[in-house]
């Protein structure tokens, strides 16, 4: 195995056991495994699609159609920050629009699209559930909410 | 055994059927795509929904077991109503281009929109537009817009084969069928999913574009390409030669047989027929004298062979039959053998490369025939025979089909062997090597060209039935051999395929009690058969 081949460690093995066994049917701990593998490659490349379905003894066509059946496993490197602006209705009559024009025009990239240093990725995506505070978007594991684009730019400033 | 009552008829299933075959009992169809007796239950196209007694909606048929007392209505106004609905979900993306699609004239969603669709379309969006003419594999091509996303191919690869290749990525309007990128469809059966799919997505590579499928005509025959003997049905193009070059047989399908094949062929077999119409099909008797190859009629032919099997002493004549060869034909050998006393025979020729074997269908005997040959009695040394022939002990000797040029046998042995015989008489359906060492050369028939029986490597005995006319002046082997027969004085030759099996059953005991009559569709097991 070439070092850029994705593994496990140990205790992760040990987890991907623990949650296997936690389902009538093992196939139920794909979900969380994949989400292991996310956190811990970055993202879901073929080559770690492949060492998952290695790890279900499932064919990796299975697991790629998991993967692309739900929009939060990343299919490419995203950047270092994962910007997600929500574009549903409310936040839609709220200004999402202007909000996502702003993002744009700040990181000059288009929606799906990562900044040339790598640093922000840009998406626009359905409800994430917080209407009350709309315009909102959800950087990496936060809700940033009643945006505005001045509230934007100390955001953005404040990611690495 | 539950009871029930399907659209006011009474039948009684064995416990655990679903109402798609309780009905098909009853005499009903309930039109249904991703149900397949052969594979998982999916319910994934909602077309099958019945109504049943005391429910409140519709229900799928493949997912709901007969019950005792169950009343099953199939042709209420609601059901009715709910199958054209799904059609049109069905085809809310479905490019429509049925004049371009192989599938067309087999197509489920052709059949049943004008069965039970038949609504005025209300799709007015751009359809959603998907890869089209991809090619999966060796023989299967997908197109995805055509796909209605039932998932047989998905789950034939799943749990026929175990081979996991094919899936449905993305998901709503944007799902769509394909492998694994990088990955290709290339297991040994995977022809079949072309069968099985509904619709046009999968088309066979080889038989694209050849053909429309109404010009067909069918054969009910068995595959020739191993010991397994699969059922099949042999489609042959009488009626638009010009739109195939000339290739007659267009393609095979499984025919379904539940102690054989179930609905499945292996790839080896189902595209295994091409020597049909190969190039180097031998068209007429032909004799070489030194390095000049003439023409000769049969007569000439049959004559010529007689004179040498009288002159040679039965010692000095030796026969090597075939397991591709069918009962008839190698009774007629036997036939041959006892008119003139021969004892210099065999059958077997072993392959330079042995052939592959699965716990599914694949044979590793890639013969037909070979209990059939055993059985009549042609079971012999066939390297004694070569031998013998080395050691100019032999003046005669015919061979059937064989090219022994290309078996495990030294070439260079073969070569001496052949050159050291007066008269070397081969009879088969195309050159080879060991043809062209001949000095008579008969041309046979091809089994989708004639009748005849195979006995499987189990000892089930079946029928293939004539698909096609015989190339150029070609006869079964029966046939010659029969002429041969009667020119050496033999008056009780057969003319037909089934006299000759009748005339097996009456000599070989192994064979006792059937006919065609008996063999019937599925074939019949010999009586001694130990089903393994
Ligand atoms: S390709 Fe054919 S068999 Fe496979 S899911 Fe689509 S319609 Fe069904
Ligand atoms: S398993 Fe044997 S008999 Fe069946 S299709 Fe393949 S070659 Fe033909």
């Amino acid at each position: 195995m070439t070092t850029t081949d994705p593994t496990f460690s140990a205790e992760q093995l040990a987890e991907v056991r623990r949650l296997q066994a936690l389902y009538p049917d093992a196939r139920g701990a794909l979900l969380p495994v994949l989400y292991m593998a996310q956190d811990t490659f970055g993202w879901i490349s073929l080559e770690t699609e492949e060492y998952v379905a290695g790890l279900f003894d499932l064919s990796p066509a299975h697991v790629h159609e998991v993967v692309t059946f739900y929009t939060l496993y990343f299919r490419e490197r995203p950047g270092r920050h994962v910007v997600s602006v929500c574009h549903n209705l409310s936040c839609h009559l709220a200004g999402a629009g202007s909000i996502i024009a702003h993002l744009k025009q700040r990181l000059r990239v288009e929606v799906g699209e990562t900044t040339e240093d790598g640093r922000v990725t840009l998406l626009s995506v359905e409800c994430l559930c917080a209407c009350e505070a709309a315009p909102m978007m959800q950087v990496d594991d936060r809700y940033e909410m009643n945006l505005t684009p001045v509230k934007i730019d100390r955001i953005l400033e404040g990611l690495a | 055994m539950p009871r029930l009552t399907v659209n006011g008829q009474q039948v009684e299933v064995p416990a655990e059927t679903n109402l798609i075959e309780a009905a098909r009992k009853a005499g009903v169809e309930v039109p249904h795509y991703c149900y397949h007796p052969g594979l998982s239950i999916a319910g994934q196209c909602r077309l099958c929904m019945v109504d049943i007694e005391k429910a409140p909606r519709p229900t799928i048929a493949c997912n709901t077991i007969a019950t005792e007392g169950m009343v099953v209505l199939t042709e209420t106004d609601r059901v009715r109503e709910t199958r054209k609905s799904i059609m049109e979900f069905h085809l809310i993306n479905h490019p429509l281009d049925c004049p371009v699609c192989d599938q067309a004239g087999e197509c489920w969603l052709q059949i049943y929109y004008m069965k039970h669709g038949l609504y005025d379309p209300r799709m007015r969006d751009e359809k959603v537009h998907k890869p089209k003419a991809v090619p999966l594999g060796p023989h299967v091509m997908l197109d995805a817009e055509r796909c209605i996303l039932c998932s047989r191919c998905v789950r034939f690869c799943d749990e026929i084969t175990a081979t996991g290749e094919l899936g449905i990525f993305e998901r709503g309007d944007h799902s769509e069928i394909g492998l694994f990128p990088g990955r290709a469809l290339e297991n040994p059966y995977s022809g079949n999913v072309v069968d099985i799919c509904p619709v046009g997505a999968l088309t066979d590579r080889d038989f694209r574009f050849q053909v429309r499928v109404w010009y067909l005509d069918s054969a009910k025959s068995v595959c020739p390409g191993c010991a397994r003997g699969c059922n099949i049905d042999v489609h042959v193009n009488r009626r638009r030669p010009h739109h195939a070059e000339g290739r007659r047989v267009a393609r095979l399908k499984p025919r379904y047989n539940g102690s054989v094949n179930r609905w499945w062929l292996c790839d080896a077999g189902r595209y295994g027929f091409t020597f049909v119409d190969d190039k180097d099909r031998l068209l007429a008797p032909t004799r070489r004298e030194g390095e000049t190859v003439s023409d000769a009629t049969w007569d000439e032919a049959i004559a010529a062979l007689a004179a040498a099997l009288r002159r040679s002493p039965p010692d000095e004549i030796g026969i090597i039959a075939s397991p591709k060869m069918a009962n008839e034909d190698l009774f007629a050998v036997r036939r041959l053998l006892d008119n003139r006393a021969l004892r210099r025979v065999a059958f077997r020729v072993p392959p330079r490369v042995a052939g592959d074997q699965d716990n599914f269908l694949i044979r590793a005997d890639k013969n037909p025939n070979s209990l059939g040959a055993e059985l009549v009695g042609l079971g012999g040394d066939s390297r004694a025979v070569l031998e013998a022939a080395r050691a100019h002990r032999l003046r005669c000797l015919m061979i059937f089909g064989h090219d022994l040029l290309a078996s495990e046998w030294p070439a260079a042995e073969v070569r001496e062997a052949l050159g050291a015989v007066e008269t070397v008489v081969f009879v088969g359906a195309n050159a080879n090597a060991t043809s062209a060492a001949a000095h008579w050369v008969l041309p046979a028939a091809a089994w989708v060209e004639r009748d005849g029986t195979y006995t499987n490597f189990e000892g089930r005995v079946q029928r293939f039935r004539q698909a096609t006319e015989p190339i150029g002046q070609a006869l079964a082997e029966w046939e010659i051999v029969g002429r041969l027969l009667a020119a050496l004085g033999d008056e009780s030759t057969a003319t037909r395929a089934e006299h000759w099996f009748r005339q097996l059953v009456a000599a070989v005991p192994a064979f006792a009690g059937l006919s065609y009559q008996a063999l019937g569709d599925g074939g019949r097991l010999l009586a001694g058969a130990v089903k393994a």
